[in-house]
């Protein structure tokens, strides 16, 4: 391939005026990744793919829906049945917000399992902890924009928190609807968050942490720093380019992907009413209040937090602590690299205290998941109290357990041990 | 990380270009769907449906005009006495042949429509879109000292006989557009539809 | 990895514990299994819906034209003895009746049906067409168990009175499947499209799967 290609001169031409070649070599060709990156390396691929598909279907939703209290609720039926193929961009659309938050929990876990938030990394974990904040508030004003029953009542469950701030709390509340009660004003607005604010904050910090993660390179499930040993070329010995090992990987990892989230989407659309609830085929009705409100799956765990404070405490009321404590459960995320004083990255060598508070984490973040989905009783109560607590227990001890804890001996290289 | 020399560089090489050609199928299929929400959708189907017109009032020398995809469609009566401008004025007219595609089949004789005396135009200009106006009478007017009747152009003076050819030497380049249209029964005329179901 | 696995096993099953009370109001719901693709059933159930339902319940969000497509009854046929307002096949099936009328004549707004299905579920919609029962208190003289103190009068009142149960019953599967049908009209062509688009992604995988491991080799 040493001949001179109308193909080769073309690229030369640009690479002259622009760095083509160096961007594409430095951020895929020749980006190196630790050799034994697993099956938890695939989501920030997958999430890119879900991120794209998103705004392409959103893209074409917004050619046919309307923005107005009036009318927003009949064009989604109008999108369902009378576009062509209408009903299948609605469904990607609805059944991808589900797939992108299932995929940022699976990816955030990789980060918690492996201390990929750890130095140098500290930026790349804040900046995606921020994708993951603006992603909630996407998920948000999305699912509002229907305008069913559930879209108007969850709209006036979260904004009404707001105004539980003291002194000026109401004022705050007033001033995001842009009206006295959540109505066809806050519709709009919400709907230009939805489409236009969010999405570039969420593409600007996406861009922002994968430039952070080339500058540094990716961690891996043993948190060795594979540059440290590198051949007379710089390339690091324990590492392989992206191309052609991780893009088949990839491929591969996509082509799964697809086959789950199409089952999904042609078979079980609504999820079972989990991707959407069926409470929301009646439309808005600020006269009548559903049997029971509750927010999108993966919104539960911090929905479960919120109603577990139900005391009063410093003469703040339960409701404004409630939304403190919930915003905490959300907020502690970014403060991970701080916390963690190991000096071991990965699960695999940290000692006996890490392994057993990761494992009630994940075991208090899927009970909380599944009583902010149920409505609330004494028992559930008590238990959301228990499980928030162990929650938070997991972030605010880490400065103390993983500085005593003893750990496992790390091996240099990869496919060694110590 | 030195990968060793590949063991089966034909194998590869199949698999490489078979899973890129299958997932190019893929992208190409996944694309139908937003190609194709493209399209009218059945809101602007029922909008674009034909209309029915009853065409029994309708007096000699009246016009009346009806809606049929968001533009006017005339529906002229013309008297069997006025008919002789369809011979007179031929000299005058830029395609008196109808050469261009202006109407459907059907339309493509002397009155210019499938049932005698009544005339179905499109009136939108074939100049730039504006509505043309209705001068039934043969006697002089301002933009012509000569006018055997038909629609005039106020937007930049197109001229149009009473079946809707176009004068020459008029802005206009061709006839007024003969829509779709049949006669349901005598008097009931479906302007979108040439009735062949 | 443990971790997960274990966490996922402990508490999936609490997953499946739902709320204590009965979905049909007083009484469990009764099972009903839709059958779309059965046009005659669709059609039955349509007729059933345009002769009692319709006078109060529009199905706003539908079209006449969709309705006689899908349910394979031609579009002449359709427009000469389904259409009662002179509307046009294109168009939505909407109802005279404005809710102010309707409050102020029948007390309560009759909402429109279109979503019905999806909103309580079809077996919800054929527990309670089905389980009305006389009482004497209500102003209507009927009670429904699924519904207490419904404001709808038992519409199929004459209809349950001359069949038997068996026959009412198939009425009413009829008219459920139809609203079934109405409520979700691109749920053939979704899972017919479905299959053909796993179908393909199978393939795909298994030979990007191929191709990974292929060059996967080189690693080892």
């Amino acid at each position: 391939m040493s001949e001179n290609t109308i193909g080769k001169k073309s690229i030369d031409w640009v690479d002259r005026r622009f760095p083509i070649v160096d961007l594409f070599e430095r951020h895929l060709s020749k980006y190196y990744s630790p050799s034994n990156i697993n099956i938890w390396y695939l989501f920030g691929f997958l999430l890119l793919i879900v991120l794209v598909m998103q705004i392409l279907t959103g893209l074409w939703l917004m050619m046919n829906y309307t923005n107005t209290a009036e009318g927003a609720f009949s064009s989604i039926e109008y999108i369902m049945r009378d576009v062509d193929y209408g009903w299948l961009i609605r469904y990607m659309h609805a059944g991808g917000a589900s797939a992108f938050f299932a995929l940022i929990y699976l990816h955030m876990f990789r980060g918690m399992m492996y201390g990929s938030y750890q130095k140098p990394r500290e930026l790349i974990w804040v900046g995606g902890w921020f994708v993951y904040v603006l992603l909630c508030a996407e998920g948000f004003t999305g699912y509002v924009l229907p305008w069913g029953q559930m879209s108007f009542w969850a709209a006036q469950v979260i904004i009404s928190l707001v105004g539980s701030i003291p002194y000026f709390g109401e004022d705050l509340a007033i001033w995001i609807r842009g009206d006295y009660i959540v109505s066809g004003i806050t519709l709009s607005r919400l709907f230009a968050f939805h489409v236009v604010l969010l999405p570039i904050l969420i593409i600007a910090v996406v861009f922002f942490h994968i430039l952070a993660l080339h500058e540094i390179g990716s961690n891996n499930p043993d948190g060795i720093d594979v540059k440290k040993h590198t051949d007379q070329d710089g390339v690091p010995l324990d590492a392989k380019p992206f191309f052609p090992y991780d893009i088949t990987h990839d491929f591969y990892a996509l082509g799964v992907f697809l086959l789950i989230f199409c089952t999904v989407i042609f078979f079980f659309p609504e999820g079972g009413g989990y991707i959407i609830e069926y409470v929301n085929y009646e439309p808005a009705n600020p006269l009548s209040t559903p049997a029971h409100i509750v927010p999108s799956w993966y919104y539960t765990p911090f929905y479960a937090m919120l109603r577990a404070i139900d005391f009063p405490l410093f003469g703040l009321t339960a409701k404004f602590l409630g939304f403190v404590v919930m915003a905490a459960g959300i907020a502690i995320f970014a403060a991970l690299p701080w916390l963690d004083r190991s000096p071991v990255k990965s699960i695999k060598y940290k000692g006996i205290y890490s392994k057993f508070f990761l494992t009630s984490f994940v075991i208090s973040f899927f009970v909380l998941a599944y009583l902010g989905s149920v409505p609330p009783t004494e028992t559930k109560n008590l238990l959301a109290k228990v499980f928030t607590f162990l929650y938070f227990s997991y972030f605010l001890l880490m400065p103390i357990y993983t500085r005593f804890e003893k750990c496992k001996p790390v091996p240099e290289r990869v496919g060694e041990t110590a | 990380m030195q990968p060793k020399t590949p063991p089966n560089p034909g194998r590869r090489k199949f698999l490489t270009y078979t899973t890129s050609f299958l997932g190019i199928i893929g992208t190409f299929f996944a694309a139908i769907p937003f190609i194709s929400a493209f399209k009218p959708s059945a809101k602007a189907e029922a909008a674009g449906a034909p209309v029915k017109v009853d065409v029994s009032k309708l007096l000699p020398g009246e016009m009346m005009t009806v809606e049929w995809r968001g533009r006017p469609v005339f529906v002229v009566n013309i008297p069997e006495e006025n008919t002789s401008f369809i011979t007179n004025n031929l000299d005058r007219l830029a395609d008196p042949n109808m050469d261009d595609p202006s109407q459907p089949e059907y339309a493509k004789n002397e009155i210019r429509s499938r049932k005698k005396g009544i005339a179905v135009l499109t009136g939108v200009c074939t100049h730039l879109g504006c509505a043309p106006k209705y001068y039934p009478e043969a006697k002089p007017e301002d933009f012509d000292s000569n006018w055997q009747g038909g629609f005039f152009c106020p937007c930049h003076g197109s001229k149009f006989d009473l079946v809707g050819r176009v004068y020459a030497n008029v802005p206009a380049p061709t006839n007024l557009v003969v829509p779709p249209h049949f006669f349901e029964k005598d008097s009931l005329l479906v302007i979108g539809s040439d009735g062949v179901s | 990895m443990k971790i997960v696995f274990y966490a996922l096993i402990i508490f999936l099953p609490s997953f499946l514990f739902t709320a204590g009370e009965y979905r049909c109001g007083s009484i469990e719901c009764d099972s009903f299994e839709s059958n779309v693709s059965d046009k005659a059933s669709l059609q039955r159930g349509l007729s059933t819906y345009m002769n009692y339902c319709y006078g109060c319940h529009s199905l706003k969000y539908s079209r006449y034209k969709r309705v006689a497509e899908d349910l394979e009854i031609p579009l002449e046929l359709y427009e000469n003895n389904l259409i009662y307002d002179g509307s046009k096949i294109g168009e939505l099936m909407e109802i005279s009746l404005t809710k102010n009328d309707a409050i102020e004549w029948l007390g309560a707004y009759p909402p429109d049906l279109t979503l019905e299905a999806r909103l309580r579920r079809p077996d919800w919609i054929y527990t309670y067409l089905r389980n009305y029962y006389p009482d004497a208190s209500r102003p209507y003289g009927v009670n429904n168990r699924v519904y207490q103190n419904v404001n709808m009068p038992h519409v199929l009142e004459d209809i349950q009175n001359n069949l038997s149960q068996v026959e009412y019953d198939q009425v009413i599967f009829d008219l459920t499947n139809f609203m079934t049908y109405v409520a979700d009209p691109s749920a053939e062509q979704r899972k017919r499209i479905g299959t053909y688009v796993l179908l393909f992604l199978i393939i795909f995988t298994a030979f990007a799967y191929l191709t990974y491991r292929e060059f996967k080799k080189d690693l080892k």
